[in-house]
């Protein structure tokens, strides 16, 4: 373990700001009217170590890092509708107050690496989304990228602006009338958002900001904002006003990490919250086969000569890029990957159960990925291990609550971040619920 | 952490590049063997595949190799077997043989093609007829996701053994970002895996298996890692879509005998050698997707707007079956409204038929 050293000082540290948090999850909203917005407690992160009974607090820590990978994935899954089909105005503060050196290197290189980073995850969860970019500078709102659905076009627009600096002050107000503007003609079955990063604690606007408010819920434009700074009244109201009264739509970051935790969490898409507020429709999309011709052809829609391309699968005109709509007959033609990277959204994998030291004997390794686990130790020293951190196991395996199969730490964020499939769930055809003889004990170990 | 340390560093510098770890689905439906029995029977299949896996470990000594079975109703690990005494079993099984034909056989070989065939026997021995009526798909989705949790194993535990680039992204995972935990940096690094699917089952018989399925290729498409597909028989759309995604090779071969000739010079080079070649790869692809209200494989379909699901047809009552919203139908799957067709009358005897016939009033109802 010549790491062990290191790990500690970074682990201990990302608990500082994520505990308290995670704690208080539920009561969050109410508590941060009560304390006028200040989102940061005071945690005593070095009181929660405990010596074990060799001395070293290495059991501790190892305890912290299970509790601090499995706390990222004990999501929510109940299956919110969600408009995934998102149209989303990403506005930059480039005002001078940007220049500050508060987030390392500046606010403005940091928010303008974010972006980069958010345009990727953002076409990753949403790949059937729009996104444009908008800039606030000199009291002007400035078009970096125009909406699409293609990232490099935003990735390239943003890199470019890392040559210029930030100058002037911000308009939130032409910011938003310019979004306003961008997302007036999107269809009412996406959604229409707009993310602003605000640097500043002022906007120099000329006219009235609530008027621009009143506009923005009458298109049914939801605002969210990062701040960098503290937080702005003016902003706190025009997200509270355009989510429905909802406060958590206004974050202020305070770090880099946090900073970049309130950008991501936009990327995930949000919950619709009223079945009235988009006109839902069946559309019909085709999934073209692509083909390559023995010799190039015009192709439908630039009619320019080529060889690869689409098929329409309705009239079987050629377009050269997906999705696109049929020029001749009007079909939606769209990749079915690009459907089916959302559907773990729409049937996620449900959390997996902690297993007690009484359920464990049942399992010697992981099902996945066959890392053995800690033997069960006699049953008399079952309660002294029991005082781990919230959240993990003490048996160290998590059981998943449809197959039964026992999973190791590793595994299960695996299966719940990246490929959204059980392992035991997917192998065994009949749900294989082989070993009934435990049920009863095993119901109450599913929290 | 031991890419800070500076110790570790120079040895980085020194050591080759990183080793492959192969990672095989055999696709063992018994029907479509069945099929093939002809041209290649199952024996004669595995045969090939444990030769051509033989030669991926002749590559480099570090390389590594783990094979999984996708029954007709289950999937299951071949080689490295979990919950097992591991690598020692290789010796019992030869003393109990006391075969004296592989006492000169290099070791790895050896245990991996006792293993192997062992569990494939006892994989088709425990194979009842009953399980097989009805039932002609193969558990592909459930042998994907277990290998990409073996390959996420390995490749957590190579990079602590090296301290190679992962576990950077390991450490910046432990700060909070599980975005980019996965996301793969510079790939020398890290441990070079791939997934061979050898598959002999049609496309229609994994429809019920869409979704896990994708879920599976979207994950090798976001670790890099290419899925490559040798299909002896059928049609598999969605192994198309899966090596298109990941940029694997797909072969469907014409004459299935040549296995091993086609495993030898199509899927033997891994990533680094790829990139200095010409693939043979597909390039057309069948992009169809499979309907969650019958499991059709369908080209043109009707999704809806909220949670994007696919159905051939329009659902019945216009309620999305996934998630229940109320849809607005519009104009789709309505017949062209029929024109009454006008009874020819001979006799023009009244001026006031063409206009249809003009009856009085109905009587109101009650």
């Amino acid at each position: 373990m010549a790491d062990s050293d290191e790990e500690y000082v970074g682990d201990v540290t990302e608990d500082e700001d994520d505990f308290p948090v995670a704690r208080n999850d539920r009561t969050r909203s109410g508590k941060r009217k009560q304390r006028g917005g200040a989102e940061w407690e005071l945690s005593r992160t070095w009181e929660t170590l405990v010596e074990g009974a060799d001395g070293t607090i290495s059991s501790t820590v190892e305890g912290l890092l299970e509790a601090g990978k499995r706390k990222r994935l004990l999501k929510d899954t109940t299956p919110l509708q969600r408009g995934i089909i998102r149209h989303v105005i990403l506005i930059l503060d480039l005002s001078q107050s940007m220049s500050e050196k508060d987030l390392r290197p500046t606010r403005y290189l940091l928010t303008l690496r974010y972006a980069q980073e958010f345009v990727r995850e953002f076409f990753e969860q949403n790949p059937i989304s729009q996104l444009g970019v908008l800039g606030l500078r000199d009291g002007l709102a400035l078009r970096v990228s125009d909406m699409s659905g293609n990232p490099t076009e935003h990735l390239t627009a943003i890199q470019s602006l890392k040559i210029q600096d930030p100058k002037g002050l911000p308009s939130l107000q032409n910011g938003l009338e310019m979004a306003r503007g961008a997302l007036f003609h999107t269809p009412s079955h996406g959604t229409r958002e707009v993310l602003v990063i605000f640097g500043s604690l002022l906007s120099s606007d000329p006219g009235d900001i609530h008027h621009t408010i009143n506009t923005l819920i009458g298109d049914k434009v939801r605002v969210r904002i990062v701040g960098l700074a503290a937080q702005v009244a003016i902003c706190r109201e025009l997200c509270t006003r355009t989510n429905g009264g909802d406060e958590t739509a206004y974050g202020v970051a305070l770090n880099e990490q946090h900073f970049r935790e309130l950008m991501m969490d936009v990327t995930t898409p949000p919950a619709s919250y009223s079945q009235k507020q988009s006109a839902s429709s069946l559309l019909m999309m085709g999934f073209p086969s692509r083909t390559v011709e023995a010799r190039p052809s015009l192709c439908a829609c630039h009619s320019k000569p080529s060889r690869g391309g689409y098929l329409c699968s309705r009239c079987g005109s050629k377009v050269c890029s997906l999705p696109a709509e049929c020029p001749s007959c009007g079909l939606t033609l769209i990749l079915s990957t690009h459907l089916a990277r959302s559907y773990h959204h729409l049937f996620p994998l449900m959390n997996w159960a902690e297993v007690l030291w009484r359920q464990a004997s049942r399992s010697s390794a992981c099902f996945a990925c066959g890392l053995s686990f800690p033997v069960v130790p006699p049953e008399d020293q079952w309660q002294v291990t029991e005082t781990h951190a919230k959240g993990m196991s003490v048996s160290s395996r998590y059981e998943c609550i449809t197959c039964h199969n026992h999973f190791c730490i590793d595994c299960d964020l695996f299966a719940h971040e990246v490929v959204h499939n059980c392992p035991g769930c997917q192998s065994n055809s009949v749900g294989a619920s082989h070993n009934e003889s435990d049920m009863p004990d095993r119901m109450d170990t599913t929290v | 952490m031991n890419s800070v340390d500076a110790s570790e560093h120079y040895e980085l510098g020194a050591i080759d590049l990183a080793p492959s770890l192969l990672t095989v689905v055999i696709d063992t439906n018994p029907h479509a063997w069945a099929a093939l029995e002809d041209s290649l029977p199952l024996s004669k299949a595995v045969a090939n595949i444990l030769v051509f896996i033989n030669a991926h470990l002749a590559c480099n000594y570090a390389n590594e190799v783990a094979v999984v079975a996708s029954h007709s109703q289950k999937a299951a690990w071949l080689y490295p077997v979990p919950n097992s005494t591991s690598d020692r079993e290789g010796d019992i099984t030869m003393n109990a043989n006391g075969a004296p034909a592989q006492m000169n056989k290099y070791r790895p070989f050896r245990v991996v093609e006792e293993q192997v065939t062992r569990r494939l026997k006892d994989l088709m021995d425990s194979t009842s007829s009953d399980d097989l009526k009805g039932n002609t798909s193969t558990m592909l989705a459930g042998a994907l996701t277990l290998v990409l949790s073996h390959i996420n194993r390995r490749t957590i535990a190579w990079a602590e053994e090296h301290g190679g680039a992962s576990l950077e992204d390991a450490a910046d995972s432990g700060a909070g970002s599980g975005a980019n935990r996965y996301s793969a940096s510079n790939d020398d690094e890290r441990l070079q895996s791939r997934i061979l699917i050898v598959s002999v089952s049609g496309s229609s018989d994994s429809a019920h298996q869409y979704i896990p399925v994708m879920n599976s290729i979207f994950a090798c498409q976001r670790l890099q890692i290419p899925i490559d597909v040798c299909k002896l028989s059928g049609d598999a759309v969605f192994l198309q879509q899966a090596c298109d995604a990941t940029k694997g090779i797909y072969m469907a071969l014409s004459e299935p005998r040549g296995l091993l000739q086609y495993l030898m010079m199509a899927f033997l080079p891994d990533q680094r050698s790829r990139r200095h070649l010409v693939l043979p790869t597909r390039e057309d692809v069948d992009f169809r997707a499979a309907c969650f209200c019958h499991r059709r494989v369908v080209n043109i379909g009707f999704v809806c707007s909220i949670c994007l699901s696919i159905f051939c047809e329009a659902p019945p009552g216009g309620a999305c079956l996934t998630c229940g919203t109320e849809l607005d139908i519009g104009e789709y799957d309505v017949k062209p409204a029929l024109m009454k067709r006008k009874k020819k009358k001979k006799k023009p005897a009244n001026g006031t038929s063409a206009a249809g016939t003009p009856v009085s009033t109905p009587t109101p109802g009650p």
